[in-house]
């Protein structure tokens, strides 16, 4: 139905957008620079939260990578009716769901030894026994009954003495969320997720308002795994299936979905002819729970005003739309000045999540001076093999005139051969010389682009449409992307080190900083002249869907995988 | 036992007696996520963790080692809040 115009030079494909890690919990001020950690989520807690946080004790899980194998000393203990007993020492002690095992805690839960109550209380797993565990009462009572198990009254977490440490059993983890979460069910009289009652609680304490709000508006929705809030079509309106599929993938953008839902945009234009007052509108449009598709002839409106290239009937190309959509939206986001004042360091939305910065080395050479820049980047476009710009090979400075895609047998090119190669050093040549900052000449050089920065979330954008003197054509080289990708070997700093020589291959398992997941990607299917638009997005954590307009379908991950992308 | 600390023991029983001290630590939790406080913390503790190495780390240590800093991190507003949660709480419920 429709294929990108075609402009001079720019081709443009399918992006892809990947997301970086979970969620940041807090995107205010210390956003830039923090990198946020593993795939685990954080949210603000003020949101309603798709991806309800199953075990908040984040810190303890730190210990199950220590033991692998698990803490042998459990089975001692998982005998009888060990799973019976272990859920009632949850009810009644540690979240005390009613009012009577309240108060029977109350009462119950001092320390034996010494009477105190704060001084992390934990109960034995064997027998009647409370002890102060920073006091080693605890431990004093595990070392002469050689009873090694016992239970954090505060938190949950089962303790080994034989271990010394928190230990991390499944059947046990299992207990101990049911079991909560009963508790909090009974608490809220509700049949809401732990993680919605806590907001309510929260909201109430912090804002009447929002308490007033939820009271005229008792309907509340549940979030469960299978549902399906926060997914609906969008109505073609006449090709604009180049529009439909950049939405769907921002809308599924974990941070832009926190930030909107939880009205964070507060509009400063005179008009009313703010994008990103109609992206708050879209959000709430998508979580609303309607099931109908949604009609973005508004949103359609607007791109028309503020992008006036983007405007008419034709088809057009989605990565030019996804630009121009980031662009008018960091514009509209603060329109007081204040990016005047800075606009290199712009602390809008759409600037916090999408900016990274790119390193450009031009090194001479004569005499090997390197003169570097850094610009920000929104996406990073990739060449494919089978384009006629040369695609390999990878070493350095090689003659050009190798032949193109044939030097990688290995099967099927991958996401990362693209980005060696955009990260590859280039001969500049003779034709194409530039001044050098050191010797004060023309001189050759070459050119290498590595990532000072990384975004939040980085989009790549492989560019299957070539315009060139001599061809148009759409290129259709299948590309393979991972479901994780870790960017390390493409950054400024590991260039870098590799050149002082200490590049080390070592498999950190705690630096997640370079690691992105997928969330979105968005395929072209069709001709340069003709050509229609879908998109897969990730729901909750590992649920995809394919989003053709107007019609939404589960997805398999392998269906997304073998997408051309 | 001194007065302050029976003091202390009847106003922790009344609070897990009404159910507060969960919804306390619900709160607390909510608004150290929200004040990025967790997010710090986390960090902080991967550096522990980087530096003594995965493999003879225990959660004891953890603790031992960001105990002091996640104390000092805590926003004042939080604690206050906090503190005057639990007036109100004690006022409403005194006789």
């Amino acid at each position: 139905r429709e294929a990108p115009t075609a402009r001079s030079g720019s081709a443009g494909a399918p992006a892809e957008g990947i997301r970086a890690k979970g969620p940041r919990s807090s995107l205010r001020e210390q956003m830039p620079g923090l990198r946020p950690g593993p795939p685990s989520r954080t949210h603000s807690g003020r949101l309603p939260d798709p991806f309800p946080h199953p075990n908040p004790r984040n810190a303890l899980h730190v210990g199950s990578v220590m033991c692998p194998a698990g803490c042998s000393h459990v089975n001692g203990f998982k005998v009888d009716n060990w799973k019976q007993n272990l859920r009632v020492i949850y009810q009644c002690f540690v979240w005390s769901g009613t009012a009577e095992t309240r108060r029977r805690k109350a009462k119950s839960c001092i320390c034996h030894m010494c009477g105190a109550h704060l001084n992390r209380l934990h109960s034995c797993l064997y027998c009647v026994f409370f002890g102060c565990f920073s006091k080693k009462h605890i431990h004093e009572h595990a070392k002469n009954k050689r009873h090694n198990l016992a239970i954090d009254l505060l938190y949950g977490g089962i303790y080994c003495f034989a271990c010394q440490d928190y230990i991390y059993d499944k059947d046990m983890e299992q207990i101990a969320k049911e079991e909560q979460r009963k508790a909090w069910k009974l608490q809220g009289g509700c049949s809401v997720l732990a993680s919605l009652a806590v907001i309510l609680k929260c909201l109430s304490f912090c804002c009447p308002d929002c308490l007033e709000l939820l009271r005229h508006n008792p309907k509340r929705r549940k979030i469960t795994t299978n549902c399906t809030i926060g997914l609906r079509g969008l109505i073609n309106l006449g090709n604009t299936c180049f529009m439909n599929c950049i939405v769907q993938a921002l809308t599924h953008t974990p941070l832009l979905r926190d930030f909107f839902l939880s009205d964070r945009h507060k509009c400063e234009m005179q008009s009313n002819s703010c994008l990103v007052c109609e992206m708050s509108q879209l959000f709430q449009e998508f979580y609303s729970g309607h099931r109908s598709p949604h009609i973005p002839f508004r949103l359609l409106h607007l791109v028309w005003t503020h992008a006036r290239h983007l405007a008419g009937y034709e088809q057009q190309d989605a990565h030019e739309f996804l630009i121009a959509a980031l662009d008018v939206l960091h514009r509209h986001c603060d329109d007081n000045g204040k990016k005047a004042n800075n606009p290199n360091h712009c602390n809008c939305i759409i600037d916090q999540i999408f900016t990274g910065g790119l390193q450009s080395d031009v090194t001479c050479q004569v005499c090997h001076g390197v003169s570097t820049t850094i610009d920000p980047f929104w996406d990073i476009s990739l060449d494919l093999p089978g384009s006629s710009t040369p695609f390999w090979p990878l070493s350095p400075g090689g003659d050009s005139g190798v032949v193109n895609g044939e030097g990688h047998l290995t099967g099927s090119t991958t996401l990362t051969d693209c980005l060696r190669r955009f990260t590859r050093p280039e001969h500049l040549g003779s034709s194409a010389k530039i001044k050098c900052g050191g010797c004060h000449s023309y001189q050759e050089s070459t050119k290498q682009l590595t990532m000072k920065k990384l975004p939040i979330v980085a989009c790549f954008h492989l560019k299957r449409f070539e315009h060139s003197a001599k061809l148009r054509r759409k290129i259709t080289t299948y590309v393979s992307f991972p479901l994780e990708l870790d960017m390390t070997p493409f950054m400024a700093s590991s260039k870098e080190s590799r050149v002082n020589g200490q590049y080390q291959q070592s498999v950190d398992v705690l630096n997640n900083d370079n690691k992105y997941s997928l969330f979105a990607v968005v395929n072209h299917q069709g001709t340069l002249e003709s050509g229609h638009y879908t998109s897969f997005i990730r729901q909750h954590k590992d649920q995809w869907f394919k989003c053709d307009d107007a019609i939404i379908t589960k997805a398999s991950i392998k269906d997304v995988l073998d997408s051309e992308g | 036992m001194s007065k302050e600390l029976q003091m202390r023991a009847a106003i922790n029983q009344k609070l897990i007696e009404m159910g507060e001290r969960e919804r306390l630590k619900e709160l607390l939790r909510a608004k150290l996520i929200e004040c990025g406080w967790r997010d710090q913390l986390k960090a902080h503790c991967k550096e522990v963790i980087k530096e003594k190495g995965i493999e003879n780390v225990t959660v004891e240590d953890l603790v031992a080692g960001v105990t002091p800093k996640g104390r000092a991190l805590v926003p004042d507003s939080v604690k206050k809040e906090l503190l005057q949660r639990i007036r109100a709480f004690l006022a409403q419920h005194s006789t």
